[in-house]
């Protein structure tokens, strides 16, 4: 095709300028946006990883943050898992009075208040609000995400209006937990559908530091120093936090290193050595309260059945390799399901440290031969399994592949499917899986009845070893019945060492927490309960690094 | 004309009723549901997921739920969001307006520089072999690394732009909201402008090739107008149709560099209503979308048929 030149170039000519433009008009665009100098006590800005559904605490579920700063409860969990009160004077106990054991079974708690606390607008927080939460849970028309304990309350008492004696059906051992979500303002939500109650969920009436100023959806939440807050004028220190919505976990590490957001909870382990160069900013370490661990299936793949089958595969896995190369160093192994913070925690357990000569010689005596491609078999069946791990979730994809060389060396053959979160959640529910790579993040409250008594498989609890040992279900039971502490610390030391003993799972390592925060911002200390990092976050304060 | 548009939107009531029910039972087939996410919290009990199932309805049979979702979506009820209790339409609304700016931005930019390209590409030889190298870069390249690479380069190491988002906080002025917007317009309309470059090139150089063309030149007809008053409109009729589709997917289409840019628009409460399986809200998602693509298609020709009256089907 013939074109002349000077048509070309003119064509040219048009088209460059239209790219130019185009680019300039972009790169132009970028001198409005001032760099940020950091955070001060105006403003701290946070990434955070997902927009919540709601504020109301009794609605929402897994993560709290935001609502913690608004709404107290009774109690909360301190940075060592211990329990101290909020909005409660002191904790009730048996030893001060506070519990009473009824002759029918019964037990009655009494509570009492916090004198001088006040809703955001003014109005006493009482006994009442107490009274009408655990009603407003019970009637049964609202949706709240859990239930429990509630459910064996019978009724409460108001005898003033800082005491509410909660009257239970039978002895509830984490009632010390019951309110730690917080209280539902009575004067505000009497008669109202909470349900659609849009205005409370979108922003809830508190007592906590801090109230909503501003909910922009798919971007933002604005909260706002609380006028006249109970602790005192003087806090909250810093007057604004606004918690960013990034979903994305790259562009959230990448915000936080652009210095758009001043600090990221939650941090994953893989990416904690890039964001250590990154000038002005701490990188804060918790123990966390769940583990890693290999959940063993004894239903669905019969040879886990076998004790010896599962603390050879224990023996066969070198979790000092994992934890130093995978994971950075940035979790400390651990060996079983309760966690070295918690006042149950039993730390002299079995543990089976990494012997493949031991592995070897459990498998044999179990009966599982080597077939002629390495493989052991016993009667015709292999000893071929398949392990479910999350996808997308770089840490467990390698860690499995690791899991899957440390077997095949003792004569396992594992295989790996990737799955998503959503999915790979009803597939343990339904039980169909023989293996299954996750971690479990315990309660507060240190029960493990729902995760090893025999009864408690799916639909009933979350048995997904499907464990059925009757001298481990009797202790676990024992322990939900003793409402004294350090009574039941003891029962649940002792089912430790028996789920030591059974190795019905392979614990690999502690979930440890870290936050990357602001090197100026003091008195940050994290939480490795689900209270979350936030549970202090009036003594917060912008200083010198 | 009228006739031809009301025989098409008499067509489209039926085929969006089979599309709902296949993206019904298609959203039901993958596993887990907006339960499946409390089984992994120690506060939630068993007792608390089997109560929560029967108040969400979520315990009848799938037809039975397919049911009463089409009786009250044909009377505009559309729900209300299993997340956050609010009805789907304000939640589907409050996004819009941020997903209209960002594509309808991106989608103009894109065509500019798809026209530019592509005529740039058709009347220069050596322009036309850097422009196709980018181009194919262009399609290939997956949005979600190339927006993350851009968000390390202008906004990490440079410094020039905001890394997401649609504001700065507390930043209402024009220049701020054109920064936030450089970066996923950039992305969005580098990756459509690729595609439709690519069409339109080829389709100008077809007509290029074409004997009337030849007799324009022969009878002196300067080649600017030859190039623009020419060969451009007969190349852009099956353009539009493309374009015009693609337009929908480029509303719909946005969900990743929505994600990746923490953009308030519609494709990322898809990307959440996805993962917590919020069925109203990804139902009433996903039969907006269709709509959009049936009636888009409508309107593609329909405008196809004003521009070259060849293609005008016999009334």
């Amino acid at each position: 095709m013939i074109v002349p030149r000077r048509a070309a170039g003119a064509v040219r000519r048009a088209g460059l300028c239209t790219l130019l433009a185009t680019s300039l008009g972009v790169l132009g665009a970028c001198s409005g946006e001032p760099r940020r100098t950091g955070p001060t006590n105006d403003l701290l800005i946070v990434g955070y990883d997902r927009e919540p559904d709601t504020m109301n605490r009794y609605a929402t579920h897994i993560l709290e943050d935001i609502e913690s700063c608004v709404v107290e409860g009774l109690v909360t969990n301190d940075e060592k898992m211990n329990i101290i009160p909020v909005l409660a004077a002191d904790l009730p106990t048996l030893a001060n009075g506070g519990v009473r054991l009824r002759s029918d079974g019964g037990m009655d708690v009494t509570w009492t208040l916090r004198p001088g606390v006040r809703w955001h607008d003014g109005v006493a927080h009482t006994s009442a609000d107490v009274k009408f939460t655990v009603d407003a849970i019970n009637k049964g028309d609202w949706k709240p995400e859990s239930v429990d304990g509630f459910d064996r309350i019978t009724s409460v008492d108001t005898p003033d209006s800082l005491t509410a004696v909660v009257h239970y059906k039978e002895v509830y051992a984490p009632y010390l937990l019951q309110f730690v979500r917080g209280t539902l303002p009575r004067h505000l939500l009497e008669g109202k559908d909470l349900n659609t109650a849009n205005e409370y969920n979108r922003a809830p009436l508190g007592t906590g530091p801090y109230r909503v100023k501003e909910w922009r959806t798919g971007e933002y939440i604005l909260l706002e120093k609380a006028p006249d807050h109970w602790r005192g004028a003087e806090y909250p220190r810093i007057k604004q936090i606004l918690f960013r919505f990034v979903t994305n976990t790259t562009t959230r590490i990448n915000q936080l290193k652009a210095g758009e957001v001043d600090m990221v909870a939650l941090v994953a382990w893989d990416k904690v050595r890039e964001l250590r160069e990154v000038p002005g900013l701490r990188l804060n370490h918790v123990v966390g309260n769940g583990y890693e661990h290999v959940t063993l299936n004894q239903r669905h793949f019969p040879a886990f059945a076998d004790v010896r089958v599962r603390q050879a595969l224990a023996h066969a896995v070198d979790r000092e390799l994992i934890v130093r190369t995978v994971l950075d160093g940035e979790v400390e192994i651990v060996n079983g399901p309760v966690q070295p913070l918690s006042a149950a925690y039993e730390p002299n357990v079995r543990t089976y440290p990494y012997d493949i000569t031991r592995a070897n010689a459990l498998l044999t005596e179990a009966g599982w031969t080597r077939g002629p491609d390495g493989v052991r078999t016993k009667g015709g069946d292999r000893l071929a399994f398949t392990l479910i791990t999350q996808a997308g979730f770089a840490i467990r994809e390698n860690v499995a592949q690791t899991l899957q060389q440390s077997f095949a060396a003792v004569g396992a053959d594992m295989q790996v499917r990737l799955m998503d979160g959503t999915t790979i959640s009803s597939t343990w529910f339904g039980g169909d899986f023989d293996a299954m790579l996750h971690w479990w993040q315990m309660g507060a409250d240190p029960e493990l009845t729902l995760f090893f008594a025999g009864d408690r498989a799916p639909p009933a609890g979350r048995n997904i070893n499907y464990v059925n040992d009757a001298a481990l279900t009797e202790l676990l039971y024992r322990s939900d019945r003793t409402v004294d502490a350090a009574a039941r610390n003891a029962l649940l030391r002792e089912a430790q060492r028996r789920i030591a003993e059974l190795a019905p799972e392979i614990v690999l390592y502690n979930t440890a927490k870290v936050d990357a925060v602001p090197a100026t911002l003091k008195h940050f200390t994290g939480n490795p309960t689900n209270a979350g990092p936030f549970w202090n976050v009036h003594l917060w304060e912008i200083g010198k690094p | 004309m009228i006739r031809l548009v009301l025989r098409r939107l008499a067509q489209a009531v039926p085929l969006l009723l089979v599309v709902s029910a296949i993206i019904f039972a298609l959203l039901h087939a993958v596993p887990g549901g907006p339960l499946a996410a409390y089984l992994e919290n120690p506060n939630v009990r068993p007792e608390d997921v089997a109560r929560l199932r029967a108040a969400y309805g979520l315990d009848r049979p799938l037809l039975v739920q397919y049911g009463s979702w089409l009786a009250a979506f044909l009377r505009g009820d559309w729900g209300m969001s299993f997340a956050d209790g609010r009805p789907v339409l304000t939640r589907l609304l409050e996004r819009l307006p941020a997903t209209i700016e960002l594509a309808g931005i991106a989608g103009v930019v894109a065509l500019v520089l798809a026209i530019g390209v592509a005529i740039g590409s058709a009347v220069n030889r050596s322009f036309d072999r850097v422009a196709s190298t980018v181009a194919v870069a262009g399609i290939s390249l997956p949005v979600f690394w190339f927006g993350l690479l851009l968000q390390l380069l202008l906004a990490h190491r440079l410094g020039w732009l905001p890394s997401s988002g649609r504001a700065s906080f507390g930043g209402s002025g024009l220049t701020d909201r054109l920064a936030h917007l450089a970066l996923p317009v950039l992305v969005l309309a580098f990756v459509q402008a690729a595609a439709w470059s690519r069409y339109l090139r080829r389709a100008l150089r077809e007509v290029l090739a074409r004997p009337f063309i030849r007799a324009a030149r022969t009878r002196g007809i300067p080649e600017r107008d030859i190039l623009l008053r020419h060969a451009l409109p007969n190349a852009l009729g099956p353009f539009v149709t493309v374009v015009l589709l693609d337009a929908a997917m480029l509303v719909s289409g946005a969900v990743v560099t929505e994600s990746v840019f923490a953009w308030p628009g519609i494709g990322s409460l898809f990307t959440e209503a996805l993962s917590k399986r919020d069925y109203p809200v990804l139902m009433a998602f996903l039969m907006l979308g269709a709509a959009a693509v049936v009636l888009l298609n409508l309107f593609a020709d329909v405008l196809v048929a004003a521009i070259d009256p060849r293609l005008r089907e016999p009334a």
